[in-house]
């Protein structure tokens, strides 16, 4: 089965950070499947620990055991950003790549939700992103040389019921990308987003996803699996991926192109 | 999971294969494993990239077409369907770019819109109606068209190119959604400006030489575009569909703009 060199991410190393969502440890094992070695930085220690445990157990356990390392901290001060620094530093000299996996979701009425609530939605996706980027970004501009994937909702486009708080987060994580692609371009960095539509990591048989009407509301009739953005991810990841920047690609049955 | 960007045993029918950027996908796609159907309306450039796929061992055809005839697509699919039994991935490659692509709106004659909008957007409807017949009877096909920047945002005196482009994007979003029930999906490939021997002939000094104004500070070259083919028509984009894969260095996310424009504000007490 030949698969262009162009899709390699042989020899670099890329920090993965995830808020929560049952897709990291897929995440993790497709950036180590395409030769990365990976440091994940996780929310919660429980996170941390099936990310690092899927990937003992995963088909390239022999290199990702020795390989993938990580921290569980939250990134929503500065401080917490530092401490996952020198954790990472403890380890690896240089960071290639940057995924942020930042989608905390919180679904409220809109006269429902507390200002601690936004605060927390948007700390959490936005403002740990906005902190990590920084310094992450800031080695990649003095080494010339970064691929940063922001995976998103959907929801940056369109709007919810319910959805208000996590929607504006997901918006802002879309211009973020922006602005630091065109900020960051002629430092050879590309920056875009990854935007998914309805996911599961559940493997049900279509017929029995259908029973959901917004499966059958969705064009290509099923949910997506984190397989299914893992070529993407990789090809955003790469060297390769030279001339997109600041753009989102999403990944999500049709549902964006429906009225 | 990187096995489904493999595009062994697909067939891939693309217009516009002989040159520019199609050539670069052709390229990219034998290298993949794909067999390669070029069409185009000269024949020694399609001979060629054909000749390319055979020197790289996949099996090729160079059929001379013109997608303004919807007698001569339907003769396309049907040389293809001959020869390789099926079409699996369709891209709608083949564009014009005239001459006066920047001319004044009351100078602008009624063939001279007519030209471009059927080589580009209607050709693309022609090549996407005949190929979409075959892929919903095997329940599985994918269609990716190509379009340009110029589709989402207006250029100066840029008329027939900007309306034909983003007919195209609109194009995919309407077959996305109509074709999905026979396991077809839709893409459009957006490419910013990538100098190639066509475009500088046609366009003159009216395409930029350098990637000054562009956010990256380059231009893009023909190759950039083979890996995102490679992607939108392998089975590792099975879940996408009605999207659009941009690469523009940039542009669309910041602007084509001088970009010494960096200002820094402090926030106001």
């Amino acid at each position: 089965m030949p698969v262009l060199p162009e899709f390699s991410l042989a020899g670099k190393v890329a920090v993965l950070s995830t808020t929560g969502g049952d897709e990291a440890p897929f995440l993790a094992q497709y950036l180590i499947e395409a030769g990365a070695s990976v440091f994940v930085i996780a929310r919660t220690p429980e996170r941390l620990e099936q990310v690092l445990n899927a990937l003992e157990r995963g088909p390239d356990s022999e290199r990702s055991g020795d390989k993938s390392r990580g921290i569980a901290v939250s990134l929503a001060d500065p401080g917490g950003v530092r401490r996952a620094m020198e954790a990472f530093d403890s380890h690896f000299s240089r960071v290639d790549i940057l995924v942020n996996d930042a989608r905390s979701m919180l679904a409220r009425p809109m006269t429902e939700i507390s200002p601690d609530e936004w605060d927390e939605v948007h700390s959490r996706n936005a403002k740990a992103t906005f902190l990590l980027c920084q310094a992450v970004g800031s080695r990649m501009v003095e080494q010339g040389y970064g691929r940063i994937v922001n995976l998103i909702s959907e929801l940056a486009e369109r709007g919810m019921i319910n959805g208000s708080a996590f929607a504006a987060s997901q918006a802002a994580l879309l211009s973020l990308t922006r602005s630091m692609a065109v900020e960051w371009g002629r430092s050879n960095i590309r920056v875009n987003a990854l935007g998914t539509g309805w996911f599961s990591t559940e493997d049900l048989p279509p017929e029995d996803q259908q029973r959901e009407l917004l499966v059958r509301y969705t064009p290509l009739r099923r949910k997506g699996h984190p397989r299914d953005i893992g070529p993407l991810l990789v090809y955003l990841c790469s060297e390769s991926c030279d001339y997109s920047t600041g753009q989102p690609v999403y990944v999500d049955g049709g549902l964006n192109a429906h009225p | 999971m990187l096995e489904t960007l493999s595009m062994e045993d697909k067939v891939v029918v693309i217009t516009g294969g002989g040159t520019g950027l199609g050539l670069a996908m052709v390229r990219a796609m034998a290298r993949a494993g794909a067999s390669i159907c070029a069409a185009g309306r000269r024949q020694a450039p399609i001979d060629a990239a054909a000749a390319e796929v055979t020197a790289l061992g996949q099996d090729a055809l160079a059929v001379s077409t013109d997608v303004t005839d919807s007698g001569q697509v339907d003769r396309l699919m049907e040389t293809a369907l001959e020869k390789f039994g099926r079409i699996d991935v369709l891209i709608n490659n083949a564009g014009a770019v005239q001459e006066n692509v920047r001319k004044p709106l009351w100078e602008i004659t009624d063939d001279e819109w007519n030209f471009e909008m059927n080589v580009s957007l209607t050709g693309a409807f022609y090549c996407a109606r005949s190929a979409s017949r075959s892929m919903a009877e095997r329940g599985k096909g994918k269609i990716i068209n190509v379009a340009s920047g110029f589709g989402l945002r207006g250029g100066r005196d840029i008329y027939m190119y900007c309306c034909s482009k983003g007919g195209m994007i609109q194009l995919t979003r309407v077959l996305s959604f109509n074709l999905a029930r026979y396991g077809i999906t839709a893409n459009t490939l957006v490419p910013g400006y990538i100098p190639t021997e066509s475009a500088d002939e046609s366009m003159g000094n009216t395409v930029p030489r350098s990637g000054d104004l562009l956010p990256i500070g380059k231009l893009g070259k023909p190759e950039d575009v083979g890996p995102l083919a490679v992607f939108l028509a392998s089975n590792a984009s099975d879940y996408m569909t009605g999207e659009m894969f941009i690469a523009d260095g940039g542009g669309l996310a910041g602007g084509i703009a001088p970009t010494g424009h960096d200002p820094v504000v402090p926030l106001e007490v």
